[in-house]
Parts: structure tokens; sequence; C-alpha cells
């Protein structure tokens, strides 16, 4: 389980990225904050650590650029939660910033790998 | 777009909604958490603190969260504004001070700008107004004289320059047919003028270009008011004829009400080449002047070109006597405002420095208010506002108090505006168009910026300067006067003194120079004087003769009238402006080079003109019945062109040839000198001027002057019974009594020394409560110093002589920066000024002592007051 002490050794998020792993997550199905927050660590494998007080503004500025909708609901164990969709437009910024990322670690993985 | 939409949205539907439903969504999230940690086998109370732990500070989160949704500028904005607010209602005299003085200042600058927005800078109402110029001709002595008919149609056919021209003149006609025969103003124009106006016909149409030919059949356009006052805005009028001079003209159209081109009001358009036949002389000038649009991207200078190019192959082609004439071109906008230009920068320069004396003056007040609030900013540093956030607040206080002020002084425009075209003299061009309108709006909403960044200039040096120990520690008495800030509230009343006196200077020249003209000896008699003047039709008086026989009997029945004293005639009668100037020589003297010809104004008069008028005969002797046709040839002359040719000896005997040496022209043997008259205004120069006989060459429109015993008015009547007795069809053009025609000439002058004088006493009193203001607080902030003083011995006086060099050290360097100042500025005034020098001492010295004697006025009272100090009860509270 991790806790807030050893935020040192994780990686802490370039400007932009929480948003784009948060869209990510959602590519999935829907979900609550929570979920979104396990999804992210889970499959850093922990490298990053999701701090709430960026990933609530973070949530709130998706909504507000109407890429992510919200609704009440109730959990598969009958807690009520607030869930998460990606909208038609999500979707798109999402695979216009996945290409964009993958095009930004290649090129920084090769300017690192030259050798010289 | 879409963030700031959706976030508009939940702003009005509550933002109490936002929070609750993020604090239920962070505590639903929590309950997953701690499921979860159960489920992992922790105990249920330490899974709760452990999922708590893990969130972090849940409010810290719900508040970021929740900030997603404020408009964080605009809401500190407003905050601002409501603590700005505040700060004014606590304060409310500090705050009207303030306000007001904002307010006279950036109103008087919006009136003044409307004006000179309406008459300067707003482009005139035609189309491609910026490419429309006046045409004339020139030569070596004279611009812009007129062109002729002949020249008008060659630049018409041959130029690569314009896309349209056409020519104008003002003329008379006497309408009759028409119940009482009518003096009515015509202009005409060839048919290429309403084009260039871009005016359509409300009714029918206006001439073609076959009938604006010699010889075609005669047509007139009517302007609307005419068509509405004297033919009753009939619309049968179409095809009526109109009877002018006894030839009928048919009615083809009606133009719609809004076309002032024309100085003078204009009844009727006619077909200027009805009256040309194309055969006319080239050199025959007849006051036509041409209207001409440039083709776009030509500019003035290359038609100019392009019209001396066709004049030098008419030179040519058809030699004359005016084969140096050139063409003459001058944008139309620039002709329209050329003669106001002047005052108007001049009253614009005075409202900018009012509007400085006004923004220094609450700079003053409220530096002074911000020493007095620096422990309320001490304490607001020390719980964390940032330099910048005080700055803002600053800004954001003193831009509202500037925006009230200017609304106020919006408010304030509107009705000074009123009152300005109430008061201002006739003839100003465009000056009925004055209105706020949305240029104007943006002046007033820059200026207001502007002020209220300079009154916040001064603050804003000072905030996150102050001490806070000392500001916590001081009680909040103002005890922050730090030497910066004092000398730069000295600088801002030296520099108040400064203006003042600049504005005072250049009002006092302008009252002294409108002393003068009033003053000036005109040259005559002006009491009871009665002017009547009368055009008779060439129709009805074919000739010289008739013309002479009827003004001889006209004399004769008006000096039978009881209470006229004497009756003389003359053809141009003073103050009537410049009724045409031409060339002429002196047969003894040297022959002037072509371009050399000297210009004389030309006047008829009759043998008692002069007499009546009281111009007094200098040498030799005006006119007598003998002086008629067939005699010799004589001349009576004024003393400016006596004195050029002939200063030591007299100019009787001597003979003058008009037209000058290189024209054809009839030679005079001066017989006379008489006394200049002013022929324009009371203000303008005397010109050389030249007088022949009535009865050697009558002219159909001669001002009669009837000098009365009684009121002139009085006599009125009986004048009109003895035209009507002597031509029932002839009407009078003008009957005035002379007294107020001299004043009118000073109208103009009148009014923008009203003005100024008005902007000198605001910029006084303005100036004045600086003064009072700074002084007053230098005394406050003393209190304590003066109450030890005395305590220490310090008798009034020196109490009073040590506030008192204070006063009087910044008094004396504002005056004598302004005397400098003053000095440099009169050079802008020398074309306003007249009969001083517009570095006039006596003026300078003046201004100073009324500055000085109102500074040392408000000065007193504070002053006093410093003197009155009670030291006992002073110090024990301290």
């Amino acid at each position: 389980m991790s806790t807030v002490d050893d935020l040192s050794e994780r990686l802490e998020f370039l400007q932009g990225t929480l948003e784009v792993l948060i869209l990510r997550s959602l590519q999935m199905g829907p979900n609550h904050a929570y979920g979104i927050s396990q999804f992210i660590e889970r499959f850093s494998e922990n490298e990053f650590l999701v701090d709430n007080g960026s990933l609530y503004p973070a949530m709130q500025r998706l909504v507000q650029r109407d890429w992510i909708t919200s609704q009440w609901k109730t959990s598969p164990n009958s807690r009520r939660a607030k869930y998460y969709r990606l909208t038609p437009l999500g979707r798109k910024q999402l695979v216009a910033a996945t290409s964009r990322w993958e095009r930004f670690v290649e090129a920084m993985g090769r300017v690192l790998a030259t050798r010289g | 777009m879409r963030e700031l939409w959706s976030k508009l949205r939940r702003t009005l539907t509550g933002r109490r909604a936002v929070t609750e439903d993020l604090a239920e969504e962070i505590e639903s999230n929590l309950a997953l958490e701690t499921e979860d940690n159960i489920a992992k086998g922790m105990r249920p109370d330490d899974a709760r603190a452990a999922s708590r732990r893990h969130f972090g500070n849940a409010t810290l989160t719900r508040e970021r969260a929740q900030d997603a949704w404020r408009f964080l500028s605009l809401e500190t904005f407003l905050q601002d504004v409501r603590y700005g607010w505040r700060g004014l209602r606590k304060s409310p005299a500090y705050s009207l001070i303030i306000i007001l003085t904002l307010a006279l200042g950036i109103g008087a600058n919006t009136a003044i700008f409307s004006v000179v927005n309406s008459v300067l800078l707003k482009p005139l109402p035609y189309p491609g107004s910026e490419r429309l110029v006046e045409l004339g001709e020139s030569h070596a002595k004279a611009e812009g004289i007129s062109v002729t008919w002949g020249n008008f149609r060659a630049w018409q056919k041959y130029n690569h320059s314009f896309e349209d021209m056409a020519a104008r003149q003002m003329d008379h006609f006497t309408l009759t047919g028409r119940g009482e025969p009518l003096f009515t103003s015509a202009a005409l124009v060839t048919n290429g003028f309403f084009r260039l106006v871009g005016t359509k016909p409300l009714l029918g149409r206006v001439f073609t270009e076959e009938e604006d030919r010699f010889g075609a059949t005669r047509t007139a356009v009517l302007a609307h008011s005419f068509w509405l006052t004297k033919l009753g805005g009939d619309v049968n009028v179409l095809g009526t004829t109109l009877a002018l001079n006894g030839q009928p003209y048919r009615v083809v159209g009606v133009l719609p009400p809004d076309l002032q081109f024309f100085p003078r009001s204009v009844d009727y358009y006619l077909p200027m080449g009805l009256f040309r036949r194309d055969s006319t002389p080239r050199t025959q000038h007849g006051s036509i002047r041409a209207l001409a649009r440039l083709k776009p991207g030509v500019t003035l200078a290359a038609a100019r070109n392009d019209l001396d190019g066709i004049m030098r192959r008419l030179a040519k082609e058809d030699p004359g006597t005016e084969n140096d004439h050139r063409a003459y071109g001058v944008f139309l906008s620039d002709t329209k405002t050329a003669s106001i230009r002047p005052t108007l920068w001049l009253l614009m320069g005075a409202v900018g420095l009012i509007l400085l004396i006004a923004c220094s003056n609450v700079a003053n007040l409220v530096l002074a208010r911000s020493a007095a609030r620096s422990r309320e900013i001490a304490i607001r540093t020390a719980i964390g506002a940032g330099r910048k956030r005080l700055i803002r607040q600053v800004l954001t206080e003193n831009l509202l108090v500037a925006g009230i002020g200017g609304a106020l002084g919006l408010a304030i425009a509107y009705w000074s505006l009123r009152a300005l075209l109430f008061l201002a003299p006739r003839g100003i061009p465009r000056l009925p168009e004055i209105g706020l309108d949305l240029r104007v709006l943006l002046f007033t909403a820059g200026l207001t910026i502007v002020t209220g960044l300079l009154v916040a200039f001064a603050p804003i040096l000072t905030v996150g300067k102050i001490d806070l120990s000392s500001a916590l520690n001081s009680g909040g008495r103002s005890g922050t006067d730090t030497r910066r800030e004092r000398s730069f509230r000295n600088a801002l009343v030296v520099a108040e003194i400064t203006i003042t006196l600049v504005l005072a200077f250049s009002s006092g020249l302008l009252l002294r120079s409108l002393i003068a003209a009033q003053n000036t000896n005109p040259g005559f008699v002006a009491e009871r004087l009665l002017d009547l003047e009368v055009v008779l039709p060439a129709s009805s008086y074919k000739n010289q003769q008739a013309v002479q026989n009827f003004y001889d009997r006209l004399l004769q029945g008006l000096s039978m009238l009881p209470g006229a004293k004497e009756v003389g005639a003359v053809n141009c009668p003073p103050s009537a402006g410049s009724c045409g100037d031409w060339w002429y020589s002196v047969l003894d003297g040297p022959i002037p080079a072509q371009s050399d010809v000297p210009l004389s104004l030309f006047n008829l008069a009759d043998p008692q003109y002069f007499q009546t008028m009281g111009i007094p005969v200098r040498e030799g002797r005006g006119f007598t019945t003998a002086d008629r046709k067939g005699a010799p040839l004589v001349a009576v002359v004024n003393e400016v062109l006596a004195r050029r040719w002939w200063p030591k000896e007299s100019a009787v005997g001597h003979s003058i040839k008009v037209g000058g040496p290189y024209m054809p022209g009839p030679t005079f043997e001066i017989v006379g000198v008489v006394g200049n008259v002013t022929q324009e205004g009371l203000d303008s120069k005397p010109m050389p001027e030249i007088y022949r006989p009535f009865a050697q060459d009558a002219s159909e429109g001669m001002a009669v002057m009837i000098r009365t015993s009684g009121d002139p008015k009085l006599l009125a009547p009986g004048v009109r019974r003895v035209v009507a007795s002597l031509d029932g069809n002839l009407p009078i053009q003008s009957l005035r009594s002379f007294e107020n025609v001299m004043g009118a000439t000073l109208a103009r002058r009148r009014f923008s020394t009203l003005l100024l004088g008005i902007f000198a006493g605001l910029a006084l009193i303005l100036s004045a409560v600086g003064v009072y203001g700074l002084l007053n607080y230098w005394v406050t902030a003393r209190e304590e110093e003066i109450a030890i003083r005395m305590a220490l011995g310090a008798r009034r006086s020196t109490i009073l002589s040590w506030a008192g060099m204070q006063a009087s050290r910044l008094i004396v360097i504002g005056i004598v920066l302004g005397m400098a100042a003053g000095w440099g500025a009169s050079h802008w005034l020398k074309s306003v000024v007249f009969g001083i020098s517009a570095r006039d001492p006596l003026m300078m010295i003046a201004a100073a002592l009324v500055v000085i004697l109102i500074a040392a006025i408000t000065a007193a009272i504070p002053l006093s007051r410093a003197t009155r100090v009670d030291a006992a009860r002073k110090l024990q509270r301290a």
C-alpha cells in the first residue's frame, strides 16, 4: 500500500500528463475518482503517486471542457459514488494526446540514446 | 471558450451546489477506500484512519477543486472594487472633492474634444470626402483666386487625376410672380456638383449635362428649406416655373434637407453652363470656385502638376495676360476649418493643462490619505498581502474613482456643450453637428483610464516601502511623511502653480487682444447709422444710367425723410469683408516686376459717403457732383496706400493705374486721401484701398448709409416706403442698424476669450485648492513639532514665518517656472493675439500677481491655523 512518505521516490507528473492519464483510465469504462487514482497507480506499477489535491481540480477542468461527464451511481457493492465517463470529445482528445505522447517518448528516447 | 461557458453556467446555478457535491464525492471515495482496506483485513477504525491519511488534506483538496470553478481574477477585482467603494463611502467629503475635481477636468476635456472632433476630425459628410479638393488659380502674387470658366472647362476635359469636377458660384436673383418680390440666393453649379456632394433629389431630378449648357432650357433645382418655407412644400412644384430676374426657370427637382455645403443659405441651384458661353475669354474671372474628387491613390501635388501641364499648354495655344497662372488646390476639409483651427487647439491645450492640475490635486489628496492609511496597509502586509496584490488594489481603487469622475464628467460635458452651442458665434463650420459620439466616448474612456493611472502613480511608489514596525507602532497617526513623498507632493503643487500661470497669462493676452480690438477705431462713426442694401436686377436696370438714376432718386428720397441727417452710398460698406481686390500701379513709381504688382481693395463711393460716415478727409478733397461721367477720372485713396508710396509728401496729384503695368486698365488722378476704414473685422489689419466715384462706374449693388438724428430703427418703415415708391418689384436685401455690426465681427474672438477665461479661472480655483490642501496637510503633520517649539518659547511670528517660508518657496518656484513656460508658450499664441505683443511683459507680471495673490489668500488659512496650535493641549495628548 502506498503512503505519502515515499513521495520522493515516485515520479512527478509532467505538465498535462495527469489529465491524459485520467482520460486513459476512463477508456476502460466509467469510474469514480478513487478508482481512477487506483488505476493510475496500479498500471504505472506504483511509479506515479496520485495526489488528490491535483486529481480533483484536474477532473473539474476536464468536466468544464466537456471531455468527461459525471453521474451519481451505485457501485457494485451498493455504495453511492460519482462516476465519470468519457465524452466523444474526450475520446478524440485522448487519441490525439496518445499519439503526441508516443512521439514525445520516442524522440526523447532517441536523443538520450545517442552515443558520442 | 467551452470552459468559460460551463464556468459561467455553474456560477449562475450557484456555488454552494459545487461545494456540497464535491464534499459528498470525497466522502464517498473515502468510504470506498475504507472498504478496500477492510477487505484487505484491517480493523474498521484503522481502515478509516488509513484511508484518511492516504487521501491527504480533504478540505484543501475540495477548495482547490472548487477554485477550478471560480473566476479568480474577476472576483479579486470585484472584491477590490467593493473595498474601494467602502473606502469612498467612509470619507464622503474626501471622495466628493476627488470625484468633482476629476469630473471637472474630464468634463472640460470631453466637451472641447467633442468640438474638435466634429469640427476638425470627423470626415465631411460627402462621399470620398478625404479626396475632395478645392481648386482655383494661383500666380506669383496671390494663391487660390477664382478659376475662369475657360480654364475650368479645359481642366474638366483634359485632366487625368480627378474622378469628378464641378464649378460653382454664388449669385442673387429677384423672384417675382409669387407674392412680394423676393431677393433670393442662387448657387450656380455644373451638374457634377450633386454627384460630388453625394445628394439625391427628394423630388424629381437634378439637371442633366444637356441642360447645363449655354442656350439650353432653363431649369432649377430647389433647396429644401426654400421649397418648404417659400413655396409651401408643394409636392406639385415640379414642372412649374420660377420667374428669376424676369426669366422663367422650370423646377425639375427638390433636394433633401441635409445638404449644407455653402456657408450661406442657398435657395435654389441653377445650371452654371446656362450663363457661360464656352467662348468667354480665358482671362475673364468671375468668382468661380471648383470642387473635385481625386482618383484614389493620386496625391494632391500630382493632380496640381497635371493641371499645371494643361495650363502651360493653354498658355501656348491661347496666350494672354495670364500665361503665368497655375492651378491651386487644397483639401476641402482644410479650407473649411483653417480659420478656427488655432483657436480650437489652443482651447484643447488649455483643458489638457486643467486636467493635469486636477490630476495633481487628486494625487496629492490620495497621497496624503495613503500616508494616513499606512497603518492599515501595514496590517494587510503583515497578514500576508503581497506587494503586487496591494498595487492592484491601489490601482483598482483609483480607477474606480476616476471612473466615477469620468461618468460625471460626461454629464458635465453634455450640459456644457449645450451652453457652448448657445454661446457660440455663428459661422463655425459644422458646430451644429456636435455631440457625444462613439469617438468622444472612447476618448473619454481612455482619458479616464489614463487619469486613474496618473493618480495611482504616486501611492504605488510608496506601497511596499512602508516600515512595518514604525507604522504599526505609531498608533495610526500619519507618521510616514518621508522626504521622498514630501518632495513629490511639493513638486505637484509647484507644477500646478506653473500651469495656472501659463493659463492666466494666455487668457490675459486674449482679453487684452479683445479689448484692443474693441477699442480699435473703425475709421468712421458707427452710432446712429442705418444701412440699406438693395441689388438692382439687370433685367430691369439695363444700363449704368438706369442704375445711376435709381440711386440718385433713392438718395434724394431718403434724405427727405424726417430724422435722416445725411445719406451716402458705397459699394462695399465697412465690415462687409473684402469685396474684391485687384492689381494697381503708381505711374510715377518704379515699375514692379510682373510678380510684384501690388494689390488694393477697390470701392465705389458717392459724394456724400465720407461726410455721412464721418470718415476724415486727410488730404485734398472727397468726391463732388462734378466727378461724373465724362469728367476726368479721379480716385480717393486711404492712408495705408498713400503712406506706402508717398510717406513724406502728399499723394494728391499723383496717378494710379488699375490693373498694374501688365494689364489694360484706366488711369486715375488721386484727388484726396481719407482715413483707413476696417473693411473686414475690427481685429484685421487695414488694407490699401482705392475709392472711385460712383458716378463714373455705377454698380447695381450699393449700400446706402443713412445717418439718423434718433434711433435708426425708427426710420426703417420710412425707408421701406421710399424704396417701394421707386420700384415696387425691388426687394430689400438688408436693412440694419450699424451699431452692432462692427461688434459682431469680433464674436468669435469674444467666444474664445470667454472660454479661455473660464478655463483660467477653473485652473486658479483648482490650484488654490491644491495649495490649501498641501499646506493644511503640512501643518497637521507638524502640529506636535509646532507645539514643542512654542513650548520652548517660539513666538507666533516665528512659527508663522517658518510655515510661510515653506509656502512662499513653492509659490516662488512655481511662478518663476510659469513665467518661463508662458514666455515659451507665447510663440503658439501669436496667431490669436491682436494689438499687443504675445510677449507682453506687463501682462506676464499682472498674471503672476493674480496667481500669487490667490495662492497667498488660500495659504493664509492653514498658516493662521499653525499659529493657533494649542501647545499645552497638544503636548498633553502626546
